[in-house]
């Protein structure tokens, strides 16, 4: 028998006045997976849940789950369960009434609902605060409250709307991991919306890339890290450094591109096959990238510039180099290597890498050509 | 039971009955009011012609100016004296009363006397302000005064001291609920800045409490200038209002001319408050 | 200002406070004058000193034919006033829902409330009397006055359900909602519970207002008077103090009012804390 909690999107669009927030999205979550929808604020995203949810109705296209459309259903009618950013948890009732809530509106007895959330709570570790109000419970708490509540209802697809944008660093990496661990265990699709990079790559199956209401990537983790489609992607997700110039010429399976400041890059031919003079960018993991103080001795994959920032982080060091355009060149470096050889700012060097860690961004620059500003590594 | 409402119809069937009851108990009395400002009369009734007469007469009386002036003055010094008291227990509450929960009760506070009617609380300063009252009796006492003081009474003085004592409260809830939304972080802001407690108040309270500071104002100006029995009886019938001429004349029954005056009075109302949102708006704009 | 450096209050608290102090003087001042001259001797004047103490003006008032008919017009007040607290708090609570969405004729509305908010008592109470009057109706209390009671409470409730209602998350009726609530499951568990507070300082508004109110109910209630209307019948000629032990009566009895609806939600909420310590109690000993 089929899993249940396959969501799909076809054509799916939302105007809201005269913008499109949601643009033709087509995707398909398979039944099961953790999905992260990942981008910044005003990506659609968010809209993409809600319309999942039921909270909005797109203005065309189709919401399937499990193959049937479910546009114009109201949300209980979905089998969807959604946690409210900011949880909205019932002021005036108790955490064991707030999670017998859904069982109170569809009509189950005052015992048996109380004895059924009594149960839930204690799946997510709340059964002693069954009485307390949410007003005396602190974040990570009322999450789970709210975590209760939606699965109380057994849906076959879980929303998240930015569960953990409101906790500390600490909390957040800690109910990260729960909600990977309860996925696993209820087998239903989550659906979690984030701007956090670290957070989807750690939590999704599928990790959904998006920029102004169109997706721009959507794969696995690992392959949305390393083999990003476009410029946007490789700078959103961080750790890599995005160049783009004119290809010069393409020699024994090698493509050579012209970067303006940076020199040639080189890197092995593969499929698309870009035409000669077109402009192509690619990416360069920042943790493939070496350096050295003695002179500019690669004349290709290489760049030389002054240091600008230097940045301690535990088991790697980031340093920034300076450049005429407006991206920095970052390399990270192991922290052994860093301090075999410290560099500080004000000095000269050559950071340079294998033509094998050059990545063609066959998406090319990517729906917007902002340069995303990253706090990322 | 489930009733079938398109849900583009609900919030009008939800506002309706308000919407009805104002209807039937305010614009068609208005309208009425209007109406009748222009039939003409005699001492038999009301004849419901159309006329003039009853706006010229009003507009070219000396007393209507007299009585304006009068009901004016009372509003002014009302409002300034108002303004200022009620900002300043606004400020206090808001401000220097640190737990919020004793500054709703202080608040509270001063809403009981609101319970009880204006009438009893207006002679309720009879006693006191008296000739053999509780202030004459202890400035004789002390000495201050050799005979009772006259003017405590049945004077301006009682009419402006009722006033006060009736509407402050409705300078101090707009104003302190203006000022408890202010942004703390703002005020902390201000401080890091240089502002002592001064510029405080003058660059960052009191522009932020103008929504306050109008709709008690709008209240108060509008109460006085609709009075008319708390001027008569503390005035001991000296002074005259607006709204008290037109109670005469309709105990007189001579509708049409309390019609005309209700509808000046309603014109110079509507003034004064388009007035007083234009100003605090223009000053908006030169703050920028 | 607010969290000085130090924990000593600047100078301007003292001088505040003091005039704090003396407004609330100066509201309650007057009042207790007339609670204690209500006890004034049987030959006593209007103004002190207390020539004796009795109740006998107390008992004036409830003897004395020719101040009217203060029984039936106390029962009458109330009864008004009750009827006005219940149609203020529907008529409003319902409106301002209405309100929290753009529809047409908002603007309209809420400029007209606000009108009626400002139009001076007497001149609408004479709109209302001619009205009436032109169309042959008889004025009554339960009928012009009412009405002229809610035009005067009905803005009053729209504001406070405003203010009420600005502050109300959307998210909460989205999880009603998503948790599979109809809409008036989701008013009736879950937007009313919450707004319950501005509930019942619309309907404390409302039978004040209503209870108290003078120029309003100057024309449209016909024969019968309110008690404020008594009231000013006997300010008139004011001959006795019998006046102050009216005055007292009347408040105590808005007193009282106010402590029973004050005190029955204390007590609802003292019930639901009692419930919840007990229950907890029993969690944690394990019965």
């Amino acid at each position: 028998m089929r899993k249940p909690g396959e969501v799909e999107l076809v054509h799916c669009t939302k105007y809201f006045s005269e913008t499109a927030a949601v643009d033709h999205i087509n995707l398909k979550i398979p039944a099961g997976t953790y999905c992260c929808l990942l981008g910044p604020s005003g990506c659609g995203k968010t809209t993409i849940l809600r319309m999942i949810a039921g909270h909005e109705t797109p203005t065309s296209g189709e919401v399937k789950i499990d193959g049937e459309n479910v546009v114009g259903l109201p949300p209980v009618r979905r089998r969807t369960a959604m946690m409210f950013q900011d949880y909205a948890l019932f002021p005036h009732l108790s955490c064991l009434d707030n999670v017998a809530f859904s069982l109170k509106i569809s009509g189950v007895a005052k015992a048996e609902r109380r004895e059924r959330a009594r149960r839930v709570l204690a799946r997510v570790q709340m059964a002693q605060f069954a009485d307390r109000v949410p007003a005396q419970l602190s974040g990570g708490q009322k999450q789970r409250i709210a975590l209760a509540r939606a699965l109380i209802t057994n849906p076959r697809v879980l929303l998240l709307d930015e569960p953990l944008s409101a906790l500390d660093e600490y909390l957040r990496l800690q109910m990260r991991s729960e909600l990977r661990r309860m996925q696993r265990d209820l087998g239903i699709t989550f659906i979690h919306v984030t701007h956090t990079q670290p957070e989807a790559i750690a939590l999704a199956d599928l990790v959904v890339v998006m920029d102004q209401g169109r997706i721009e990537q959507a794969a696995s983790a690992q392959d949305v890290y390393t083999k990003p489609l476009t410029a946007y992607v490789a700078r959103f997700m961080g750790g890599q450094n995005v160049l783009a110039g004119r290809v010069s010429g393409i020699t024994n399976g090698v493509v050579v591109l012209d970067v303006p400041e940076r020199g040639r890059i080189e890197l092995p031919a593969s499929d698309p096959m870009p035409s000669i003079g077109s402009t192509a960018y690619v990416s360069v993991r920042r943790d493939r990238i070496h350096l050295t103080k003695q002179g500019a001795s690669e004349t290709v994959n290489a760049v030389t510039g002054k240091v600008r920032t230097i940045e301690y982080q535990g088991t790697w060091v980031k340093v920034t180099l300076e450049g005429a355009t407006n991206e920095d060149f970052v390399v990270n470096l192991p922290d052994t290597e860093f301090f075999a050889d410290p560099v500080n700012p004000g000095h000269t060097v050559q950071a340079y890498w294998k033509s094998l860690d050059v990545h063609p961004l066959v998406g090319g620059a990517g729906r917007s050509d902002r340069p995303y500003a990253s706090g990322q590594n | 039971m489930r009733l079938a409402i398109p849900a583009k119809a609900v919030p009008y069937l939800a506002v309706a009955p308000l919407a009805i009851v104002l209807l039937f108990f305010f614009v068609i009395p208005m309208a009425m009011v209007l109406v009748a400002s222009f039939f003409d009369y005699n001492m038999t009734g009301i004849i419901p012609t159309f006329t003039l007469t009853n706006y010229i007469d009003l507009l070219t009386s000396r007393t209507t100016l007299e009585l304006y002036l009068e009901t004016l003055k009372f509003a002014l010094i009302v409002w300034a004296i108002t303004l200022v008291l009620g900002f300043t227990i606004a400020y206090f509450l808001a401000f220097h009363v640190r737990n919020p929960l004793i500054a709703i009760g202080l608040l509270l506070l001063c809403t009981v006397p609101f319970w009880t009617s204006d009438i009893i609380r207006m002679i309720s300063w009879i006693p006191l302000l008296g000739k053999y009252g509780v202030f004459n009796r202890a400035l004789l006492e002390l000495g201050v005064v050799d005979s009772p003081v006259q003017w405590l009474l049945f004077s301006d003085f009682a009419v402006v001291v009722a006033y006060v004592h009736l509407f402050t409260l409705f300078m101090i809830v707009p104003i302190f609920n203006s000022m408890a939304r202010i942004d703390r972080s703002l005020i902390e802001a201000a401080i890091d800045a240089g502002a002592g407690r001064l510029r405080v108040l003058t660059e960052v309270v009191i522009p932020l409490s103008k929504t306050g500071i109008v709709l008690g104002s709008i209240f108060v100006i509008t109460l006085v200038m609709g009075d008319f029995f708390i001027v008569k009886i503390m005035s001991g019938g000296r002074s005259a209002s607006v709204v008290m001429a037109i109670f005469e004349d309709v105990n007189l029954l001579f509708y049409p001319p309390a019609a005309a005056s209700a509808v000046l009075l309603l014109i110079i109302v509507t003034l004064i408050v388009s007035f007083i949102l234009r100003v605090v708006d223009v000053r908006k704009e030169l703050m920028g | 200002m607010r969290a000085p450096a130090t924990d000593r209050r600047p100078w301007t608290f003292y001088v505040l406070a003091a005039v704090f102090t003396l407004f609330v003087l100066f509201l309650y001042g007057p009042m207790v004058c007339i609670y204690i001259l209500s006890f004034q001797g049987p030959n006593g004047g209007l103004t002190f000193p207390l020539n004796g103490v009795s109740i006998d003006w107390f008992g004036a008032l409830f003897h004395q034919q020719r101040t009217g008919d203060i029984a039936g017009a106390f029962s009458r007040s109330i009864s008004l006033a009750l009827i006005v607290l219940t149609v203020t708090v529907m008529f409003s609570l319902a409106a301002g829902l209405a309100f929290r969405r753009r529809f047409f004729g908002a603007g309209l509305i809420f400029y007209v409330a606000i009108a009626s908010l400002i139009v001076p008592g007497l001149v609408l109470s004479v709109g209302i009397g001619l009205g009436f009057q032109m169309l042959g109706l008889a004025p009554r209390w339960y009928s012009s006055a009412l009405g002229a009671h809610l035009s005067w409470t009905l803005p009053f409730g729209l504001l406070i359900m405003f203010a009420v209602f600005s502050r109300l998350s959307w998210s909460y009726e989205e999880a009603a909602r998503d948790l599979g609530a109809s809409t008036w499951q989701t008013l009736r568990y879950v937007v009313i519970p919450i707004v319950f507070p501005g509930i019942i300082g619309v309907a404390l508004f409302g039978f004040t207002l209503s209870y108290d109110e003078f120029p309003r109910s100057w024309l449209t209630v016909g024969p019968y008077n309110t008690l404020p209307l008594e009231i000013w019948a006997m300010t008139t000629n004011i001959t006795s103090p019998a006046l102050y032990a009216l005055g007292t009566v009347t408040t105590v009895i808005s007193f009282v009012v106010i402590a029973a609806a004050l005190s029955s939600i204390a007590v609802i909420q003292s019930h639901r804390t009692r419930r919840r310590v007990a229950r907890e109690r029993a969690i944690k000993t394990g019965s």
